[in-house]
């Protein structure tokens, strides 16, 4: 996108997000003023592995409960979990043309077809097929993650398929290219780290029932510590592409405590071969 | 935006990095640690030499040279580095007996494996490297006094196999001619196509493209990033113990801690099926990451798995420090290379078979 019309855009947000009062489920209700420890630069530090605690991977909107796609093989092990929201006011405010794109996203998510061209990227949800899940699927996916935060740059790394982000905080970098992560650039507000991320690709979906966004899209992250165990994270998403306004998600981020914790290896590319590679016969399974 | 189409991961290596530069001088990134270098230079014989004396000037600048630490006290080796060399893993049997090079002797050693690096086919390539500055002596590699990056044993070689990892080769090959003719994904795929894992092991060894990394720390952690395949390693640094045995990863599980400016890594917990220059997940690896001068760690790494050569074994390389960032490596997500080839050896057979 030109560089000059996103920057209109990100102003035309601001403006509507300053005008309206925050409403939802404010993950900070109840907690206590909390003045975080700080890293050696001053910064609230942020250091540590976190993991939300929503079923938001599935259906970032409230679901109930589900089968799996296929019971008959997986039962109970395949179901999902029924949630509330993350979506504050409920409502994603796609553009009509957009909402049928949504239903039919979830009705083909299981069709994972892989062709040597972008239409590989038409139908099958991206993480049934072990792609980078993109940004802020990535911070509530059922995985932990870690933050290892300098001055220059904050590094996340995502227990899910070993995917990670650097936040540039000084100096900021434009994006080179579009990208699964996209390219975030991040400053401090008081004890707020606000992240600005730009530069995705369209091939991430929000969850597994087909929310979706374009190449446009645009999120401002929020990740403010309210406990020692807690941040509260907020995201305001924006593409024009798709919704008719800018929309905010929030949940609390939970610090996983467990003596000695450390994310343990997903590399799930091995687990995805024989789904992808073979209806067009490329796979062998290796006699053993 | 656009969305890019990447032809094939030979391809997509190339134009992700030209075109991610795109608003960085094109050589910028590949030339960095030498200010030396000047585009508009096309001599290999005047590139080097003027690489070398900076070197040299650069050596004698940090005689007395202190490294750097972090703020809260750790040896500093935080920055962007490469891992490329043209030095051979083991010593050529020509060279049996000399362990080192005189410094003309590796001057032109050098000068050969670059220009054969810049040298392309224009039958199998469509491009030239020296066009895009990604020839090597447009890099920070400099001339190795090394015959081989192995240090020990004292030939230069790898040790021989242990008669059971012997026996495992023979029966994998065995298995590998039951299979044929046919092809897929997991028997013409390695684990670097596959998108499993990128070009940097661990053990770091060389490869000729893709082989920046970086290096973050924070109290109590060393992390280290690959930009091919987007690896990531963390390595905690607080004496903790490994995971359970049981639990294979494809980077390992790696502890860290310092021995005076030296990071000692100890990488443990190798996935099953990884099978590292034919090892075992009893594969054992100690790497040493020490910052030699401002622009370059020394990396020396030895592996021991006693079910599979008769001795451990050691290798040393120097890293040097190019510039920032890394890009993202969306590897399995695009890896249309990896079809091609499959297809193309698949047709292959079947005309073979007519």
């Amino acid at each position: 996108m030109n560089i000059r019309v996103r920057g209109v855009m990100i102003a035309v947000a601001a403006l509507w997000l300053a005008a309206t009062p925050a409403k939802g489920q404010a993950p900070s209700a109840g907690f206590p003023a909390y003045t975080p420890p700080r890293t050696a630069d001053g910064k609230p530090n942020l250091n540590g592995i976190w993991q939300a605690l929503t079923t938001a991977n599935w259906d970032i909107q409230a679901h109930g409960a589900q089968p799996g796609p296929h019971p008959e093989l997986m039962g109970a092990w395949g179901a999902g979990p029924g949630g509330q929201s993350i979506v504050e006011g409920g409502e994603i405010p796609y553009r009509p043309e957009a909402l049928a794109k949504k239903k039919q996203n979830l009705e083909t998510r299981m069709a994972a077809k892989v062709t040597n061209d972008p239409h590989r990227y038409d139908s099958g949800e991206p993480e049934l097929q072990c792609y980078r899940p993109g940004v802020p699927r990535a911070n509530y996916m059922p995985f932990p993650f870690q933050i290892f935060q300098t001055p220059g740059e904050i590094l996340i790394v995502y227990e899910y398929k070993g995917a990670s982000r650097t936040i540039y905080m000084d100096p900021h970098r434009e994006p080179p290219t579009d990208s699964w992560m996209g390219w975030s650039n991040g400053h401090w507000e008081g004890d707020t780290l606000v992240v600005d991320v730009t530069g995705f690709n369209d091939h991430t979906w929000f969850d597994r029932a087909g929310n979706f966004h374009s190449d446009a899209l645009h999120v401002v992250e929020r990740y403010t510590p309210i406990s020692p165990y807690h941040i509260k994270y907020e995201a305001t998403i924006e593409d024009p592409n798709v919704f008719t306004r800018p929309w905010k998600i929030s949940f609390p981020l939970y610090r996983r405590v467990e003596e000695n914790v450390q994310l343990v290896e997903f590399n799930c590319v091995p687990f995805v071969e024989e789904l992808m590679y073979g209806p067009v016969g490329l796979y062998k399974p290796p006699s053993r | 935006m656009r969305t890019r189409i990447l032809a094939a991961l030979g391809a997509v290596t190339i134009i992700m990095a030209v075109e991610s530069m795109a608003p960085i001088p094109v050589a910028a990134q590949a030339v960095s640690g030498t200010k030396s270098f000047n585009p508009t230079v096309i001599d290999t014989e005047v590139a080097i030499k003027a690489a070398a004396e900076a070197a040299k000037t650069a050596a004698a600048a940090t005689a007395n040279w202190t490294p750097p630490r972090t703020a809260w006290g750790d040896p500093d080796l935080r920055g962007y580095w490469l891992s490329l060399s043209y030095t051979p893993l083991e010593r050529p049997a020509e060279l049996a007996g000399k362990p080192l090079y005189t410094e003309q002797e590796a001057f032109a050693a050098f000068r050969k494996a670059v220009e054969t690096d810049a040298e392309v086919d224009p039958r199998t390539v469509h491009y030239d490297w020296k066009e895009y500055g990604m020839d090597a002596w447009q890099s920070p590699v400099r001339p190795n006094l090394r015959t081989s990056l192995i240090v020990d044993p004292p030939d230069g070689r790898i040790p021989a196999l242990t008669p059971e990892a012997q026996k495992r080769q023979a029966a994998a090959a065995a298995a590998a001619r039951a299979r044929n003719p046919q092809t897929g994904v997991q028997t013409l795929g390695n684990l670097y196509t596959r998108c499993i894992t990128g070009n940097q092991g661990p053990p770091r060894l060389p490869f000729n493209h893709d082989s920046e990394s970086q290096i973050l720390q924070t109290p109590g952690y060393v992390v280290m990033l690959m930009q091919a395949n987007g690896d990531v390693r963390i390595i905690p640094l607080d004496g903790r113990p490994h995971l359970p045995q049981n639990v294979g990863q494809w980077l390992g599980d790696a502890r860290g801690h310092w021995e005076g400016n030296t990071l000692v890594v100890e990488t443990t917990n190798f996935h099953p099926e990884r099978n590292w220059r034919g090892s075992t997940d009893g594969l054992k690896l100690i790497e040493r990451f020490t910052l030699v001068d401002p622009k370059t760690i020394r990396y020396e790494f030895t592996v021991d798995d006693p079910t599979t050569w008769t001795r451990p074994w050691s290798a040393e390389s120097p890293l040097p420090r190019i510039e920032p960032p890394l890009y993202e490596w969306a590897c399995h997500e695009q890896n249309y290379g990896l079809m091609n080839v499959v297809k193309g050896a698949q047709a292959r057979e079947a005309e073979a078979r007519r």
